[in-house]
C-alpha cells in the first residue's frame, strides 16, 4: 500500500505541476496572475470528458493519449482568447484590473460549461487504457497514474527546453522581461504573449485531461486548482519554473502524504502553517531568487 | 339579468391569467447538480398540472449566497403573491429566505436537508425530503439489521452536510450496538482517497459507511474496487443520483448500497415509472431523488389549488394540516414542516448501474424510521 501511496502521490503532483506551470508562464510573461487559469484546467478536463463521448460514438473508445493533442490545441486558442479580452486592452492598467478581469472569464467559463453541460461530475478517457501493470516487487500500478507521470514529464520537459535552448524561447523570456527594450529589439511582443497565454492555457487544458480521469471534473472543480498553484509557485519561488514543479510536488505529498499519516484535515492545516512559514523565513519560495533593494 | 352581468364582466375582464409559481433554485455554483434536479421536479409538476389550473413556472437562478436568494424571493413576491414558492434546497439559502417568507405570508416547498429550517417555528416552510435524522437512522439500521455488521468505519465530508450527516450517523450505530471502529472528515476537494481507505481499513472494520458528495463517492467506491476491497459499502444519498453511478463501471458498484428517499430510475410503480419516461423527454436526463421529491411537493401545492385553496394562506393550511399520496411517499406535516418521514435504500449488482430498492423505513417516529 505504502508504493501505491508513493505512486499515487507521484501521479497527482505531475499533474499539479502542469497546472502550476501553466500558471507560472503567464505570470512570467504578463506581470499578472491569471486567476481564470484553474477555470482553464477545468476547461480542459470538461473537453476530454465531452470528446471522449463523442469519439467513442463515431469510432469507437478512443484513449485520452489520442485526444490530448486536440485538447492542447484547443485550450491554446481559448487561451489566445483569453489574453485578448481579458489582458492585452488592460495591460497598461494597474494590475488589479487585470485580476478583476480574470476573475471575470473564470465565472464565464465555470458558468458557462455549467449551462452547456449541466452540473454532474464528468470523466475524461484514461490515457491509455485504464488496467494495472505490476511493477518490480510484485506493485500492481495503474498505467493511468503511470501514464500521467509520464505524460506531465514530457510536457514539462518540452517547456524547459523551448523557454531554455531555443530562438523562440529566448524572444519570450525577452518579451516578458522587458517589454519596452523587446520591441526596440524587433520583437512582436504582442504576439509572444499571445503565444504565452496559449502555452499557459494549453499546459492548463493538459492538467485537465489529466485530473479528469481519475478525480472527475465538475465546472466549479477550477477554484481549488488556483489555489493550489498559487501555493506552489508562493512555495517554490514566485516566477521560477522548477520551483512551480517543486512547489506542486509538495503539495501532492502533504495530500497524500500527510494525510495517510495523520489525517486530511491536519494535512491542510499543515500546509497553510508551512505556506506562512515559507512567507515569513524565505518569502522568496524555495528556488526564487531574494529581492534585492536598490538605494 | 345576473348571467347577462357575469358575463359582461367576464368579457371585460378578459381570459383569466397564469397563476405563476416561483421556482428558485441554485442553477449555477456547486449546487447546480442538485439545484438543476429540484428545478426539474417543480417544472414537471407545473407542467402536469390539471387542466382546470392555469399556472406557470417562472425560474429563477439563485446562485449559493444568501443574498442571491433572498433577493430573488423579494423581487419575486413583488411582483404579487403567489399561493406557494418552490425554495432553495441550499439551507444557507433557505435561512435567509425564512423571515422574508413569514413577512409575505408565502409557504415555501423546498427539498434542503438542512435540520434547523424546520425548527424555527416558522409556518411558512415545507420540507418534501426526510431530514438525516430520518435517513441516518434508516442507514444505520440497515448495516446492522440487514448486513449484520457491528464494526462499520465511517468517512465522511468536512462540509456542514458531512458533519451533519456524521452527527446522526454515530448515536445511531451506537444505539444500535455497533460503535464506528473509525470516523475521519475528508475536504470535497480532496483528489486522493486512498490514504483515508487505508486508515480506515487499518481499523478492521466490516463494513464502509460513507457520506460523501457526488464526487467523492465515486471516487472512494472506485479507489476501493481497485484496492481490491471486498467489504460492502453503504453509501450516502449521493450515490443513488444517476450522474454518480454514471461515473462508475457497474462491476466496480457491486456490493454498493445507498440510503436514499426514493430512487425513480429503479421505477417499482406505473406512476413512478411514468414520472421517469417524462423526466427523460422533457430534460433529457435521469431524475433523482430531490427531483421526485421537488415534484411530490409541488403536486401537493397544486392538488390544493385544485381543491380550492387559492390564497398562499389556504395553501399553507392544505400544506400543514393535509396528506398527500406522492410518488416517493404518503407526505403529512409533523407540524414543524417536516412532510418526509421515509427512506429507503438500494443496492447495486455489479451488472448495473440502475439500483434495486432492497429495503424500506416508514413512518419515522421522533425522527427515528419504525
Amino acid at each position: 500500500m505504502l508504493a501505491q501511496l508513493v505512486l499515487n502521490g507521484a501521479a497527482l503532483g505531475a499533474a499539479y505541476a502542469l497546472v502550476a506551470l501553466g500558471f507560472v508562464l503567464v505570470l512570467n510573461a504578463a506581470g499578472a496572475v491569471n486567476f481564470a487559469h484553474g477555470d482553464l484546467v477545468m476547461a480542459g478536463g470538461m473537453l476530454g470528458a465531452v470528446l471522449g463521448p463523442m469519439a467513442a460514438d463515431a469510432v469507437g473508445p478512443v484513449p485520452g493519449a489520442v485526444l490530448l493533442p486536440l485538447v492542447l490545441l484547443l485550450m491554446a486558442g481559448l487561451g489566445v482568447l483569453v489574453a485578448a479580452v481579458a489582458y492585452l486592452p488592460l495591460r497598461r492598467k494597474p494590475p488589479v484590473a487585470v485580476f478583476v478581469t480574470t476573475i471575470a472569464v473564470g465565472i464565464m467559463l465555470q458558468n458557462g460549461a455549467n449551462t452547456l453541460l449541466g452540473g454532474e461530475p464528468r470523466a475524461a478517457p484514461p490515457l491509455l487504457s485504464g488496467g494495472t501493470v505490476t511493477l518490480w516487487g510484485g506493485v500492481t500500478a495503474p498505467e493511468q497514474s503511470l501514464a500521467v507521470i509520464a505524460a506531465a514529464a514530457v510536457l514539462i520537459a518540452l517547456q524547459v527546453w523551448v523557454f531554455g535552448h531555443t530562438h523562440t524561447g529566448r524572444r519570450l523570456r525577452a518579451a516578458a522581461q522587458d517589454p519596452d527594450m523587446a520591441r526596440a529589439c524587433g520583437i512582436p511582443v504582442t504576439r509572444m504573449v499571445l503565444a504565452t497565454f496559449a502555452i499557459g492555457s494549453a499546459y492548463a487544458g493538459a492538467a485537465g485531461l489529466l485530473l479528469a480521469n481519475q478525480y472527475f471534473v465538475t465546472p466549479h472543480a477550477g477554484g481549488d486548482l488556483i489555489l493550489k498553484a498559487y501555493i506552489a509557485v508562493t512555495v517554490g519561488g514566485w516566477g521560477s519554473v522548477p520551483g512551480a514543479v517543486l512547489g506542486a510536488l509538495l503539495i501532492a505529498g502533504f495530500e497524500v502524504g500527510v494525510s495517510a499519516a495523520l489525517s486530511y484535515p491536519v494535512a491542510q492545516g499543515a500546509l497553510y502553517l508551512t505556506l506562512l512559514l515559507m512567507l515569513v523565513l524565505r518569502p522568496q519560495g524555495l528556488l526564487g531568487e531574494a529581492a534585492r533593494r536598490r538605494a | 339579468m345576473s348571467c347577462v352581468s357575469a358575463l359582461f364582466a367576464a368579457l371585460v375582464a378578459g381570459p383569466a391569467a397564469a397563476e405563476s409559481l416561483p421556482v428558485l433554485v441554485p442553477l449555477t455554483g456547486f449546487l447546480s447538480l442538485e439545484g438543476t434536479s429540484q428545478r426539474n421536479g417543480a417544472v414537471l409538476a407545473v407542467k402536469e398540472a390539471p387542466a382546470s389550473l392555469s399556472v406557470t413556472a417562472e425560474v429563477v437562478d439563485t446562485g449559493t449566497s444568501p443574498e442571491a436568494a433572498a433577493t430573488a424571493l423579494e423581487r419575486a413576491l413583488s411582483r404579487g403573491t403567489p399561493p406557494a414558492v418552490a425554495a432553495s434546497m441550499l439551507g444557507t439559502q433557505m435561512l435567509a429566505m425564512l423571515p422574508l417568507a413569514q413577512d409575505y405570508k408565502v409557504p415555501l416547498v423546498t427539498v434542503s436537508g438542512t435540520a434547523s429550517i424546520t425548527e424555527r417555528g416558522n409556518p411558512w416552510v415545507f420540507r418534501f425530503f426526510p431530514g438525516d435524522a430520518v435517513t441516518k437512522s434508516a442507514h444505520a439500521r440497515y448495516v446492522v439489521e440487514e448486513l449484520h455488521k457491528t464494526r462499520p468505519a465511517l468517512i465522511y465530508q468536512t462540509t456542514a452536510y458531512g458533519q451533519s450527516g456524521k452527527a446522526h450517523l454515530e448515536p445511531a450505530f451506537a444505539t444500535l450496538g455497533a460503535p464506528l471502529v473509525f470516523a475521519e472528515g475528508v475536504d470535497p476537494a480532496a483528489k486522493d482517497l486512498l490514504p483515508v481507505l487505508t486508515k480506515a481499513l487499518e481499523a478492521k472494520p466490516d463494513v464502509l459507511v460513507l457520506h460523501l458528495h457526488s464526487a467523492p463517492t465515486a471516487l472512494m467506491v472506485r479507489t476501493a474496487a481497485a484496492a481490491g476491497v471486498s467489504l460492502p459499502i453503504v453509501a450516502g444519498s449521493a450515490m443513488h443520483q444517476p450522474s454518480t453511478a454514471a461515473l462508475l463501471e457497474p462491476a466496480e458498484l457491486k456490493g454498493v448500497c445507498a440510503e436514499t428517499a426514493a430512487s425513480p430510475v429503479s421505477g417499482g410503480t406505473p406512476a413512478m415509472e411514468a414520472f421517469t419516461a417524462a423526466y427523460r423527454a422533457a430534460f433529457n436526463a435521469e431524475p433523482d431523488a430531490f427531483a421526485v421529491g421537488q415534484y411530490d411537493g409541488m403536486r401537493m401545492v397544486l392538488d390544493a389549488m385544485g381543491k380550492g385553496a387559492k390564497t398562499p394562506e389556504q395553501v399553507r393550511a392544505a400544506l400543514a394540516s393535509g396528506t398527500y399520496e406522492g410518488l416517493a411517499m404518503t407526505y403529512r406535516s409533523d407540524g414543524t414542516g417536516n412532510m418526509a418521514h421515509s427512506a429507503a435504500i438500494v443496492c447495486y449488482d455489479g451488472a448495473s448501474r440502475v439500483p434495486a430498492v432492497v429495503k424500506r423505513y416508514d413512518g419515522a417516529v421522533n425522527g427515528a424510521v419504525k
